[in-house]
């Protein structure tokens, strides 16, 4: 009952020009693969996708609940083992896999939060960074259950089927496009829910002030485990996701702290504690590093002319670019916590806010 | 000495040794890191890369100078010293008011921009620095101790003993832990507080930069070396409660001994989990740490 | 907010769009680990790659190469062999340098038919999957460890063996390859440590060993921890009858520099510069010359299979299909001694490659094994320390 109200309250929230962008950019992603064939073009759209389901996820505990995880690769790589697991040694179909993947993710919330949540602010920190690296290297030395070291290898995808009929058999990128879209959207509308929902207003009040929360009476513990809960389970999507696309996981790759790290910089980067965030930070972070790493940009600066290849300038970009766009991230953080510190979002809204007040 | 007739005991006993020799190195690191979070409330994730700059300058102070590593430890000091409050006033005293996960990827920044530019000038080839006493060792009692840790142990116990004098006896040490205890408080009492987290910030810095130094004949320099520290700073800090000098000495040597024995009784695959094992049950019996006030 | 959503559209389709090809050079693309923790290897391929562009620009045979950075991570490797396949439409890609990363990428080059030579990646399983696209210069992880312990049954009767290896993808399939063969020519395992690579302390592991008293070591691990492990190994007085090092770290002038420790370890290895293949040794003088250090094995084979790919891609004029057919049938002989991509014991396009065994004599890497290709006789046992 409580939830077809909140709904409503939702739906009327909506105004209609932006239900009709929304209506546009949905239309306009939907048709993309039909459109533009390019499997490069598929490729970083899947990977904006899936960046939006991990920021999106780490949102929830993060931005809405002020629970700042750095151990958000816990929850990814429970998501990915267990979906690799279960397919290669047990031949279960990815999209059954995943859902056990969210399970067992929540499981690992339930035990990771009992211990992390007693404590507050930085220790949390360091607590859930120790919860991760406990489980990067017991799934090194787990080699009988995870192959240790050596990760495991997807060898086929089963072919999604309904009954006898084939919906899809995931040989090209299309499937993986939708199904990342449907994903991402599902964790864009799950967070809407949570931000109008009373549950909502419990974990932004928790966010505010814990004891004044608290001697409100809201139950600190549950709901903070909640959040994490439907954090992580959504994170173990991405993590699902990411293990049947790339077809390779290993302990170094999806449980370590970069991953950690990654997962909250979407956030932060984009805004936090706003839907759109973390969805610009996708989109500002995904197209960037891959023109950075595949020196874009030199060549783009080479080709309009503005620096020759030959000059000294041109050959020494040539030469550095690629092997500095990590350098270039590191500098874009520090900016962007230096001069946009509510994250690019926040920083494009004030500018807008600023010029409204000087033209009114 | 036959090596198959090498008793339980000594076994025990050269574990030991080892791990309290290396504990001494981290023990410096966590003291470094335990002082910039007592005074500013900040959790540094660029320590381990700060401690990383400090061993390319050891590096190139012998390659291009013949200067000893631990002689180095001299001109080592003051420079990460400057380094350290030159990073607090440019940057991170423009935070220190600001969300804590702000915080935290600004240190996560400044950490992959220096490990990052020490990449683009010196490649990421290892640098190995090898003395004359890299590999030397003497026997006590049957167990075979390390030259160069030895001798790193010895100058880490100088360090801590000066610093700890300074802190508690001159004034500027008295303002620092009076800055650490309550900000506000310290404010109101005319000490410049960003001129106290300045300093601390360099301290802490050059704490790491000695590290660096100090560890540098035994061990191995390339820029990415340095989360594995960062991590390891974390861990120890928290074992001898945040903020606490002499529980960051004992957590250093603590983690020193579990991951030495670790390896020998457990397997040296599960020593760290046992490290990150010890450090969650002290969160959440004793989340101020061993030595700690709490604060929590 | 909408005009970042349009704008993102709108580069995504501009990237999409094919690049015209004026220039009559060969395009081929090279991915590899630039930067990331993997770039101190990484390195070695990029310069062998480099010297393999000077060769090929001396012999007219014009290529034009697109460098793409994986950082060593897996789905970087695959944007990157996107963006090679379907936009730079490259007749064919050298790399990547990492296990991992080229796993990920031979799946993508079996889907766009672009044929894949891998320089040095040591997974047994890539070229075990029945892949037409994707062959490997290198001789797998197996091998690493085989050809040490027939050279040691080919030297004396060892009894025992104790395994020390980094718990990466690299260290722990080839030791587990080592144990294997182990057992099946009747040496007992008595240690199977593994440990985390970038620890400073590896003393109470290797105690732990001198107390089981082996007569191997068996080690593999990366430069920096070789140099450790030899070092405190001399602390703490280890005396096996022999050390062994599985490839890496233990074959490269870095270690061969600290002769105090490293001196009569054996190795395994792809390549040395002075085995009497055509053109080693000057390969190495030339490398040296120009980068300032000595060619690893990973150089080497870099180097060969950017030649073989750029050969025979501009002989079929950059054609797909052709350049794998030619990789296929054809046959060279160069500084990687004869290669040829066949099928054999469940490989498919492997280069059955003999690998070498190598020992430090004087601060100098000598082969000592097999006994065609050995300039030096080997010192056995290990001298006491």
């Amino acid at each position: 009952m409580s939830m077809i109200s909140e709904a409503l309250v939702i739906l009327r929230s909506i105004k209609p020009a932006g239900l009709l962008v929304f209506l546009a950019v949905l239309i306009s992603l939907a048709a993309f693969p039909l459109v533009v064939e390019s499997p490069y073009a598929h490729h970083i759209m899947i990977l904006i996708f899936l960046s939006v389901i991990m920021g999106q996820s780490w949102n929830i505990l993060g931005g809405y609940t002020g629970q700042y995880s750095v151990g958000h690769a816990a929850y990814f790589g429970t998501g990915a083992y267990t979906t690799m697991m279960l397919m290669q040694y047990q031949q279960v179909p990815p999209w059954f896999g995943m859902f056990a993947g969210a399970a067992t993710a929540i499981a690992m919330a339930l035990i990771i939060g009992s211990i992390c949540f007693r404590l507050r602010g930085p220790y949390f920190v360091l607590a859930s960074i120790a919860a991760a690296e406990i489980l990067r290297l017991s799934a090194l030395n787990t080699k009988e259950l995870t192959n240790g070291a050596e990760g495991i290898l997807a060898t086929d995808i089963p072919p999604l089927k309904i009954g006898s009929l084939v919906v899809t058999d995931f040989l090209t990128k299309v499937p993986f496009y939708y199904t990342a879209l449907v994903f991402a959207l599902l964790i864009i509308a799950v967070t809407c829910i949570v931000q109008h929902s009373k549950l909502g207003f419990y974990f932004q009040a928790i966010r505010e002030d814990q004891d004044a929360a608290h001697s409100l009476g809201i139950n600190l513990n549950l709901h903070k485990n909640l959040s994490l809960a439907i954090s992580a389970a959504f994170t173990s999507l991405a993590g699902s996701f990411y293990a049947v696309y790339i077809g390779f996981i290993d302990p170094t790759t999806v449980l370590s702290m970069d991953m950690s790290v990654q997962i909250v910089l979407i956030c932060i980067i984009g805004g936090i504690g706003t839907i759109m965030g973390p969805v610009v930070g996708s989109l500002v972070l995904v197209p960037l590093s891959e023109a950075l790493r595949s020196n874009l940009i030199t060549q783009g600066l080479i080709s309009a002319g503005l620096v020759s290849e030959e000059s000294p300038v041109g050959a020494f970009l040539k030469e550095n670019l690629a092997h500095a766009h990590v350098l270039i991230y590191g500098i874009l953080v520090v900016v962007v916590i230096l001069y946009m510190p509510e994250g690019v979002l926040g920083f494009v809204r004030n500018m807008v806010r600023a010029r409204e007040r000087s033209n009114s | 000495m036959d090596s198959a007739s090498m008793q339980p005991v000594l076994l025990f006993l050269q574990s030991l040794i080892s791990g309290i020799l290396v504990g001494g190195v981290y023990a410096l690191i966590g003291i470094g890191l335990t002082i910039i979070f007592g005074v500013m409330r900040i959790i540094n994730f660029a320590h381990g890369d700060i401690m990383m700059i400090g061993m390319y300058l050891t590096f190139n102070l012998f390659n291009l100078f013949g200067i000893d590593p631990f002689a180095s430890v001299l001109i080592c000091i003051p420079l990460m010293f400057l380094f350290g409050g030159l990073l607090q006033k440019l940057f991170v005293n423009r935070v220190l008011n600001a969300l804590p996960q702000n915080q935290i990827l600004l240190t996560i920044g400044l950490g992959l921009i220096m490990s990052n530019t020490v990449m683009l000038i010196y490649t990421s080839d290892y640098k190995i620095l090898t003395t004359s006493y890299s590999s030397g060792s003497f026997k006590f009692m049957g167990i075979s101790i390390s030259e160069p840790l030895a001798i790193s142990f010895i100058i880490t116990a100088v360090i801590t003993g000066l610093l700890y004098w300074f802190l508690m006896k001159t004034d500027m040490g008295q303002a620092i832990r009076a800055t650490a205890q309550d900000r506000q408080a310290a404010q109101l009492m005319g000490i410049d507080v960003r001129r106290m987290s300045i300093i601390s910030f360099g301290l802490g810095a050059a704490l790491a930069g000695t590290a660096g130094a100090l560890i540098s004949p035994t061990y191995y320099i390339f820029p990415q070396i340095g989360s594995t520290f960062t991590l390891k700073a974390f861990v120890i800090t928290v074992l001898g409660g945040m903020g606490s000098v002499i529980g960051a000495t004992l957590g250093g040597i603590l983690i020193g001994i579990a991951e030495s024995l670790g390896a020998v009784y457990i397997s040296s695959g599960w020593k760290e989990v046992l490290v990150y094992m010890i450090f969650l049950l002290v969160l959440l019996f004793k989340p101020s740490g061993l030595l700690g006030k709490s604060r929590v | 907010m909408k005009n970042v959503f349009l704008l993102s559209l709108l580069a995504l389709c501009l990237a999409s769009m094919p690049i015209s090809t004026a220039e009559a050079a060969v395009k081929i693309g090279v991915i590899n680990s630039m930067t990331g923790p993997e770039a101190p290897i990484g390195e070695n391929l990029t310069n062998g790659i480099k010297l393999a562009q000077e060769d090929l620009r001396k012999k007219g045979i014009a290529v034009e190469l697109i460098w793409e950075d994986d950082t060593g991570k897996p789905p970087i490797a695959m944007s990157a062999m996107e963006k090679l396949a379907t936009r730079n439409g490259v007749a064919g890609v050298v790399g990547p340098y990492t296990s991992a990363c080229s796993n990920a990428v031979a799946k993508l080059s079996e889907r766009y038919k672009v044929p894949l030579l891998i320089p040095a990646a040591a997974k047994e399983e890539i070229t075990r999957q029945g892949y037409k696209w994707v062959y490997r210069m290198n001789a797998p992880a197996d091998v690493y460890a085989s050809v040490l312990i027939d050279s040691v049954l080919a030297l004396g009767k060892p009894k025992t063996i104790a395994l020390i290896y980094e718990n990466t993808d690299f260290g722990t399939s080839t030791s587990k390859t080592a144990k294997a063969y182990a057992t099946r020519r009747g040496i007992r395992v008595v240690a199977d440590e593994s440990y985390q690579k970038g620890s400073p302390d590896y003393r109470s592991t290797l105690t732990k060993i001198k107390a089981r008293n082996p007569d191997l070591v068996f080690m593999v691990s990366y430069v920096a921890d070789a140099i450790l492990l030899m070092r405190q190994a001399r602390e703490i007085g280890l005396q096996p009858k022999a050390f062994l090092g599985g490839g890496a770290g233990f074959t490269t002038a870095e270690f061969a520099r600290e002769k105090d420790i490293s001196n009569c370890v054996l190795s395994s290895t792809q390549w040395t510069d002075d085995v009497n293949w055509a053109g080693a040794a000057d390969f190495a003088r030339r490398y040296k010359a120009k980068f300032g250090k000595e060619p690893t094995y990973h150089a080497a084979c870099a180097y060969a299979s950017m030649v073989i790919m750029a050969e025979t891609a501009s002989r079929n004029g950059g054609n797909r299909d052709k350049t794998r057919a030619g990789l296929k049938a054809g046959t060279w002989n160069g500084i990687m001694g004869q290669v040829k991509f066949s099928d054999y014991a469940g490989f498919t396009n492997q280069n059955n490659h003999q690998m070498l065994v190598q020992q430090l004599q004087k601060g100098r890497y000598e082969t000592v094994f097999p006994a065609k290709f050995a300039t030096k006789k080997p010192v056995y046992p290990f001298p006491k320390w």
